[in-house]
């Protein structure tokens, strides 16, 4: 096996030629000399010259050199016919003889003699498939440079690793990005560099697999289309109204791309629809899938196949039409339902007189319903369908398609049904992949292989309206306008892309300030809450932990149970963790589960927004990074419990709508009163809530109060201690903190003495509510007070007012 | 050692390659032309051009098989056109097409042959 580039093989030498000759300019002015010496020849042969067969000459030579320029040097096909008889220095490496038989057109033509592996480095800039790496992976000339000066000056190992990934990926030729990648390979410690670059050596290889699936899509461009030719349509008939109401998606042309089916199902599904049509039955198809799923790709492949004159289908089936009928066309054309049902009637029968055409109903629910774009004229397609002389596909949502059914069981059982599942990761990834150029053309931009990647992950999390892969590709779409200055399109692109379209802000905690953030949130919480030490550093530790990666990430960032007495600070913990966590106390979606007490209420728990835009699932669709606060979840309905499971166990939540909603970034707090007075009992006898807590919570399930399968779904239980008066007489001081920042715009302070805390402290204190009555007590005493201050005038901005005991038992004894 | 690899090209895998091109051209024409659909479909109504046949009426139903008979000597007629026309066509590009791939292996000896009238100073 040669390992060695030859400068001076016939290939390398045709490479060299063909970079030159290949130059449009230069190809121009050989047209020019060409045309020109031929008219000259023709000119001086009329003149009676001699000179005539010269020019003859020139102008045939010169047109021989273009033809092989056009036809063998640009570019250069690969040798794969040459195998070795004496295969390979590797096990791997078979039926290669040499690997200048593979080595692509501007690899050898940008080669020197004797290249090193620097020289190899230098020379992937200049092929096409070396720029496709250094845009979408970011493997440019400078690292790759960097790389080749710490290897050994031989390339044999290059070359060696280049036709190893040559076969593994299938190509047709080692071009630039495969002697990138194996430059990477032979580098020792390739793993960490991909992993700084949050790549692995898997996606270098699928990014060679991307370009040379590219590649092949450019070069089937330039191939004649066979479809049909002038005979095509004149055995059929004139559909002048179809064609105004509907649109043909068969029209293809050459410079067309081919509709590619990435999903085996996808292409099973065509292949059943050809053998739908082909046979005597109805002749229906109904594909039923979320919007998204490929139902219109599907379609559009089947539609490009029958206008395929070299595919193999049977010949009732061959050059058919599909036309996409405009709901809102026919609709805005006539205004009543007789017209409605005459117009359509008049294009369906159009339509089977043709006799070449299929009906595709898009979005065929709007056929089948009465309400805003849609009328109910199933009347009118159902006779068609049972009659099966008109071929129709139609297309469906799957829930839409429920609904229908169940109104309507006779239209559904006529119809040929085929489910249409979403993609997977790496069908979604081949999609977008196929999706790049267009997208490329639309924005004038280049997407990096990190938008992708991220434009899977948060449209699954964020995208709720389309399915896979549709809803991946949707947010590539909308990342486009969101490009860097270099026209780049990267993670942070989609990420904006999702802020923006979504509504959603994506956090995250790697800058410096929500790292401490987090390392301090005892510290931060405790600015706002009193006590409840423990509960407060159980949360802290899992939110540390979850913001460090160490979390499961199909659940939610945390889940916690909170159980304690009233007003000892359970709803105001997950208020701080709000503020602390996600920047602020409105990032808390709060439902009080006491409204959830009968069976029904599960479906204002997941209705659809546009129903009800404080259900659970629509409040997080829009606002994804929250606290979701579930008060008194003892009182909700089992049934509304066993909802709430999913959402615990598995992060996301079904919608009224089918839709699935993630919780995966929300922290989940459920708070309850169950079992209060035990712990009060507890605390009051001396004894360690935390010793206490197992039992606590046997008792809890033996009770009946909660399930053990409930609480288990948990990440944490927290047990929340009644408030000493001491603890009041902080909480206190945070109450009076709060007043003096109300205050603060009229530039005045108030100081409470001890003797006036402890006034407060004995007023306002209750070992049933814990601090809820100290606020009401502050209201009655202080601000009242201040109030009167300040209407009488006697203080004025920049005034201090020290409060006494006194002053306070005067004000309350007014109250009380 | 260009023109080396030229002539090498010209006289091995150059010809295949125009013997190749020539055979897609012709496939091209084929399809364009659609001659083999024309035959099969020679009487055939011009485009469904023909009355309603819904109508229950004996005049209606005279009207009709008129209508398409009338369709039928119309396509008739284009079809055939068409089809000469087409096979005109595609037996010229045939025919220039063969005289090519014979002048081929010819092409360099002409330039030869054109320098060394050029000496001899042949004129017409």
């Amino acid at each position: 096996m040669v390992l060695q580039f030859h400068y001076n093989s016939l290939r390398a030498r045709e490479a060299r030629a063909g970079k030159v000759l290949g130059k449009k300019p230069v190809l121009f002015l050989c047209f020019f000399l060409a045309i020109a010496f031929l008219s000259g020849g023709i000119a001086l042969l009329v003149m009676k010259s001699a000179f005539a067969w010269i020019c003859f000459s020139a102008g045939i030579f010169i047109a021989m050199i273009i033809y092989y320029t056009k036809k063998e040097l640009i570019p250069v096909p690969a040798r794969h016919g040459n195998t070795s008889t004496n295969p390979s220095t590797t096990a791997e490496v078979v039926g290669l003889a040499d690997i200048n038989d593979v080595l692509s057109n501007d690899v050898m033509a940008n080669l020197p003699k004797n290249p090193k592996p620097l020289d190899l480095a230098k020379m992937v800039q200049h092929t096409n498939s070396g720029q496709f790496l250094a845009v979408r992976y970011g493997i440019g000339t400078k690292l790759l440079t960097e790389l080749a000066k710490t290897l050994p000056e031989d390339t044999t190992s290059i070359f060696q690793t280049a036709v190893k990934i040559y076969q593994g990926t299938n190509s047709e030729e080692i071009h630039g990005a495969i002697i990138a990648v194996s430059i990477i390979s032979n580098f020792p410690a390739n793993e960490n560099l991909l992993k700084q670059m949050k790549l692995e050596m898997a996606d270098l290889l699928d990014g060679i697999i991307w370009f040379n699936y590219l590649n092949g899509l450019v070069k089937g461009v330039t191939k004649m289309v066979h479809s049909g030719g002038i005979a095509r349509d004149m055995n059929f008939g004139y559909i002048p109204t179809l064609q105004r109401f509907g649109q043909n998606i068969s029209n293809i042309s050459k410079g067309h791309m081919k509709t590619q089916l990435h999903l085996v199902e996808h292409k099973d599904i065509v292949s059943q629809i050809v053998q739908i049509f082909s046979n005597d039955g109805r002749q229906n198809v109904a594909l039923i899938g979320a919007e998204g799923s490929g139902r219109s790709t599907i379609i559009h492949a089947f539609a490009e196949q029958l206008m395929d004159a070299d595919s193999k289908l049977p010949s009732n089936l061959k050059f058919r039409q599909i036309f996409k009928l405009d709901a809102a066309a026919i609709l805005s054309a006539a205004s009543e339902r007789g017209q409605i049902e005459g117009l359509l009637m008049h294009i369906m029968d159009e339509a089977y007189n043709a006799k070449n055409i299929i009906i595709w109903l898009d979005n065929a629910q709007l056929f089948f319903e009465d309400g805003t774009g849609s009328i109910d004229i199933s009347n009118v397609i159902l006779p068609i369908l049972e009659a099966g002389r008109l071929r129709m596909i139609l297309t469906m949502d799957k829930q839409k398609f429920l609904e229908i059914s169940a109104r309507k069981s006779v239209l559904t059982n006529t119809l040929n049904k085929i489910m249409v599942p979403p993609a997977n990761e790496e069908e979604t990834m081949k999609v977008m992949q196929d999706q790049v150029p267009v997208l490329e053309f639309q924005h004038k931009v280049s997407y990096t292989i990190w938008a992708l990647k991220e434009a899977y992950h948060l449209s699954e999390r964020y995208v709720h309206d389309l399915e896979m892969p549709g809803r991946a590709v949707s947010l590539l779409d909308a990342a486009g306008d969101y490009a860097l200055p270099n026209h780049l399109v990267t993670a942070e692109s989609v990420q904006q892309a999702v802020e923006k379209t979504e509504g959603v802000k994506i956090q995250q905690a790697a800058d410096t300030e929500s790292r401490s953030k987090l390392l301090n949130m005892e510290e931060l919480i405790h600015q706002r809450m009193i006590d409840q030490q423990e509960a407060v550093k159980t949360v802290s530790d899992a939110l540390r932990r979850a913001a460090a990666g160490v979390r499961n990430e199909n659940r939610p960032i945390g889940t916690f149970l909170f159980l304690g007495p009233t007003g000892v600070g359970k709803t105001e913990l997950a208020k701080a963790v709000s503020e602390v966590y996600f920047d602020g106390e409105k990032n808390i979606i709060r439902l009080d589960l006491n409204e959830f007490v009968s069976p029904d209420d599960v479906a204002r728990l997941i209705a659809d927004g546009t129903e009800d835009e404080m259900s659970l699932t629509a409040q997080v669709m829009k606002q994804p990074f929250s606290v979701v606060l579930l008060d008194e979840i003892e009182k909700a309905h089992p049934q509304v419990l066993t909802t709430l499971l999913q959402l615990l166990d598995e992060g996301i939540l079904r919608d009224a709508k089918g839709r699935e909603v993630s919780f995966r970034d929300t922290i989940v707090v459920a708070t309850s009163n169950a079992g209060a007075e035990k712990i009060r009992e507890q605390v009051m006898s001396g004894n360690s809530l935390s010793s206490y807590k197992e039992q606590f919570l046997n008792e809890l399930m033996q009770s009946g109060e909660f399930k053990p399968e409930f609480l288990n779904r948990f990440d944490e239980i927290c047990l929340f201690k009644p408030l000493s008066p001491t603890d009041c007489l902080q909480v206190l001081d945070l109450i009076l903190k709060g007043v003096n920042k109300t205050l603060a715009p009229q530039k005045i302070t108030i100081i409470l003495d001890d003797n006036a805390k402890q006034l407060l402290v004995e007023r306002g204190y209750d070992p049933q509510l814990g601090a809820r009555p100290m606020k009401r007590i502050v209201q009655k005493s202080v601000e009242n007070l201040v109030a009167k201050f300040l209407l009488s005038g006697s203080v004025g901005a920049g005034a201090t007012i020290n409060v006494t005991r006194e002053m306070l038992e005067s004000e309350l004894g007014n109250v009380n | 050692m260009f023109m080396v690899s030229l002539l090498q090209w010209w006289y091995f895998r150059g010809w295949g390659v125009f013997a190749n091109g020539l055979k897609q051209k012709l496939r091209d024409s084929a399809d364009f032309f659609s001659i083999s659909q024309l035959l099969r479909t020679l009487f055939k109504p011009f485009r469904q051009i023909s009355a309603n046949t819904s109508e229950e009426m004996a005049g209606s139903k005279m009207a009709a098989f008129f209508d398409r008979l009338v369709s039928r000597i119309v396509g008739f007629f284009t079809r055939t056109f068409i089809i000469i026309f087409g096979s005109i066509a595609i037996i010229l590009e045939a025919l220039l097409g063969v005289i090519f791939i014979v002048l081929w292996p010819v092409a360099p000896l002409i330039i030869i042959v054109g320098i060394s009238m050029t000496i001899m100073g042949v004129t017409l």
